[in-house]
């Protein structure tokens, strides 16, 4: 029976379609799994189906009742986001059953119910903590089996799974897969998203994939394999007429990574040339942004040499490593790169200071030349350079960015997410962009991005990373297929039959 | 329109929204003139003095205290810092003998010590400002009492009184200490690196670093400016009162935060301008003088002061309560005409 169903839905963001058309629909007692690259669509699916976004067509049914009119209907959805949300600083019982009333729970809370209430559930979902004991005290899997667990305390009929095996030890994982299957047993509607295609054929009873905000593929998961599934999130339509690599790759090196080490990323060694545009690919937490990060000094290295024109690096020290040339730019436009109530003038000024000196200090009028040449030569569209840049679009606010970048004398550019939650029209401009430092400047760039498609137009050579380290090195004319089965994790017997 | 024209306008524009300060400028025109309607002695020229003496002090401690609220930060030691450098200058005065001069520039000097003391707990043990610098008021305030055993340091050598009681044709000596200091301020925040990196580490620490900008360095700067700041003002007292006391400054952190509050200087790091605080000094000081002109009972005085600061202080925020009222009832008005 269909509990949950959409119905031709459409949602559009400035400039993105990020679901066009989409019918999918849930039934009881069936594990069903939604895969996709980054970008395909799978958040703002999600989104949509536990009423955080109303779609701008097409319905969504819960139950046959139209649940976009009456938001109540949601209740009946349990979603366990990918990041663990529980409140660290109260107890595990507390944490199951908050907000109180709406566990049944009138009143005054008595602690001794609570943890009566709570030591079955936490038996069945294999949660060997005291229900006394702090969450941030128990160990991160049972963290996300809490997470789980607090989703199914009260009444619902969909359970939705957004990753959830990511921080997971492999024993936990089984025990999820026999809760799921438990689950599944009592006739409830599982959606399982994933990245990890091992678990999904384990687990799965259906599959549905999705691909640029379109659904592309619906089948019984006993009916298909591996590569089936690979080929349909790729596609093969790469257009190969709009390709933004350098053309002007030097052979002299000019960065040199070896055996880098840090918390969130082991053993990575690897080499920029001058002119380069080398692009890392991965899933979102691979630890392609935190390998930048340390680099450039804002997060540890613990082991490994970084030389930028031979010299030797210096760890920790974000000042030392922009003067010298490198320079990276934020995925996290908001809370890392611009300086949001500041006019786009001094966000342009902020890396130029040196060059604004006069004998009385900064000279306003070196100023708003500076700032007046970055907004024309980058086509920052601003009413006035003294707006401030939060009120700009995220492109123009990266254009400024890249522009500002530029007054430091960059050797090595790291470009992370250059492109996210920008307009396509804009996205072409980061590319030509890219390159055109690339080619007229040398300056050798890294583009970081999970779009696999974007890293295959603009990059010369690529580095796929998997869980912190690195999973293969593919030069622009490798497939489509084995880029993504080295980021996706799939071992190399599988790799094999793929290319069969 | 000529790119001239078009430059100034935008300038001038964005430095009246962005500062506010035109807004909180008419209040204080506006207060001035309630005040001399209401009581004849406001305009009095020793009345005016004095209030001009008393805003010299909260003026200057606020200038400084803003420096640190504009990257999202706060010292609650600066009465403390200040009494205790007090103290030093009338212990070199009286007890060693020093030049009455050279004392007030080595207590001075010690107070930019101080502050950089605060700067590098709060930077290296990676402290929270506010929590930091209550432990080092309690532990400025613990040397004080026992440098002094809780007595009066007096007979301060009278060439120094002019610098607290004294006056330059009507205008009060510490007062010009205050314009200097504010001046020197305003240099800073707009005409050298550090201030630009200023206004960058209060909008966006995370950027800050990733742009390269030394964060710790510049925090250790502020830390000193302010201590520096508190010990003029200290010792600019101990020429006033003619005697060095540890009790004073005791209410300098909060009329000194609240000034910049006042003064549209944003506690969350990024907005405002330190001349806000001067004016936000100049509220709360007429506020505090009217009060005693009215005749207010001397009980009450505290209570009712703080009442008014706290008026003061909830104008910014009324106004971002009522803009986002606003925008609800905008939102819901559309909402219903498309249905």
């Amino acid at each position: 029976m269909k509990v949950l169903e959409a119905r031709n839905i459409t949602k559009t963001f400035p400039g993105v379609v990020a679901l066009d058309s989409v019918d999918v629909s849930f039934e009881l007692g069936e594990i069903h799994c939604v895969i996709g690259e980054n970008g395909a669509g799978k958040s703002t699916l999600i989104k949509c189906l536990t009423g955080v976004y109303e779609p701008d067509e097409g319905e969504i049914l819960i139950n046959g009742e139209n649940a976009v009119r009456n938001k109540a209907l949601f209740d009946k959805i349990a979603y366990v986001p990918q990041e663990i949300d529980l409140f660290d600083h109260m107890t595990v019982a507390e944490n199951l059953f908050l907000p109180y009333k709406k566990s049944g729970f009138n009143g005054r809370v008595n602690r001794r119910l609570l943890n009566k209430r709570a030591m079955p559930i936490l038996e069945r979902f294999h949660i060997q903590a005291d229900p006394d004991a702090l969450v941030k005290d128990i160990s991160v899997s049972q963290q996300q089996l809490l997470q789980i667990a607090r989703a199914t305390v009260n009444d619902y009929e969909v359970l939705m799974l957004d990753e959830p095996t990511t921080s997971l030890t492999t024993k936990d994982t089984e025990i999820l897969f026999d809760i799921v299957r438990q689950i599944k047993s009592e006739n409830k509607a599982v959606i399982f998203i994933s990245h990890k295609l091992d678990e999904i054929f384990q687990l799965g009873d259906v599959i549905t994939v999705f691909r640029n905000g379109v659904k592309v593929a619906y089948s019984d998961i006993k009916s298909v394999d591996i590569p089936w599934v690979i080929t349909k999130m790729t596609g093969r339509e790469l257009d190969y007429n709009q390709v933004f690599y350098s053309d002007k790759v030097s052979d002299e090196v000019l960065l040199e990574v070896e055996h880098l080490t840090g918390e969130r990323f082991t053993d990575i060694s690897f080499s920029l040339k001058k002119g380069e545009i080398l692009g890392f690919a991965g899933l979102v937490g691979a630890g392609r942004s935190e390998l930048m990060q340390a680099i450039l000094g804002y997060l540890p290295v613990y082991s490994g040499s970084v030389k930028l024109e031979g010299k030797p690096w210096k760890f920790g020290d974000t000042n030392f490593s922009v003067n010298n040339g490198f320079i990276y730019l934020p995925e996290e436009r908001k809370s890392q790169s611009i300086l949001p109530m500041l006019s786009v003038r001094e966000n342009i000024s902020i890396s130029a200071l040196d060059g604004l000196a006069s004998k009385s200090g900064i000279s306003r009028r070196k100023e708003r030349e500076l700032a007046q040449q970055v907004i024309e030569d980058y086509d920052v569209k601003t009413p006035t350079m003294e707006r401030e840049i939060k009120f700009l679009s995220g492109g123009n606010q990266q254009k400024v960015i890249i522009g500002r970048s530029m007054r430091c004398n960059p050797k090595v550019m790291v470009f992370d997410e250059p492109t996210k939650g920008i307009d396509v029209g804009t996205k072409t401009q980061i590319y030509r962009m890219m390159k055109q430092l690339a080619e007229e400047q040398g300056i050798g760039i890294i583009l970081i991005s999970s779009e696999l498609e974007e890293v295959m137009k603009c990059s010369n050579r690529i580095i796929a990373l998997y869980n912190g380290r690195k999973a293969g090195e593919f030069d622009e004319k490798a497939e489509k297929e084995q880029i993504l089965s080295c980021i996706l994790g799939v071992k190399s017997n599988e790799k094999e039959t793929i290319r069969a | 329109m000529s790119k001239q024209t078009r430059r100034n306008g935008n300038s001038i524009l964005s430095a009246l929204k962005k500062s506010n300060l035109t807004v909180i400028g008419g209040v204080l025109v506006l207060m001035i003139i309630l005040a001399s309607i209401f009581s004849p002695y406001f305009l009095d020229v020793y009345n005016l003095q004095s209030l001009i003496r008393d805003l010299a002090f909260i003026g200057m401690i606020g200038v400084g205290q803003s420096l640190l609220l504009l990257i999202g930060e706060l010292d609650l030691s600066v009465g403390k810092i200040a009494s205790l450098c007090g103290i030093m200058s009338g212990m070199m005065m009286v007890h060693w003998h020093w030049n009455p001069f050279l004392s007030l520039i080595a207590a001075v000097l010690f107070g930019l010590l101080l502050g950089c003391l605060n700067g590098l707990i709060i930077t290296k043990l990676r402290l929270n400002a506010m929590v930091a610098t209550i432990g080092m008021q309690g532990v400025y305030g613990g040397i004080n009492l026992v440098l002094t055993k809780g007595k009066a340091i007096t007979n301060i050598p009278s060439e120094i009184h002019f610098l607290g009681k004294g006056n330059v044709g009507y205008i009060p000596v510490p007062f010009i200490f205050t314009l200097v200091i504010l001046v020197f301020v305003l240099f800073l925040i707009s005409k050298l690196k550090t201030g630009r990196y200023i206004y960058a580490i209060g909008n966006n620490r995370e950027a800050a670093k990733i742009l390269g900008i030394k964060v710790d360095k510049i925090r250790i700067i502020i830390y000193s400016i302010v201590g520096f700041i508190s010990a003029i003002a200290g010792v600019l007292y101990v020429a006033r009162l003619g005697s060095a006391q540890s009790s004073v400054g005791e209410n300098w952190p909060m009329n000194s935060i609240a000034a910049s509050v006042i003064g549209g200087v944003a506690l969350t790091g990024g907005i405002g301008n330190p001349a806000g605080a001067l004016i936000g000094a100049a509220i709360i000081s007429i506020i505090q003088n009217m009060i005693v002109l009215f005749g207010v009972n001397v009980y009450w005085q505290s209570a009712v002061s703080g009442f008014v600061v706290i008026i003061a202080i909830s104008f910014s925020s009324l106004s971002t309560i009522i803009s986002e009222r606003k925008k609800r009832k905008i939102k819901l008005s559309n909402l219903e005409q498309n249905q």
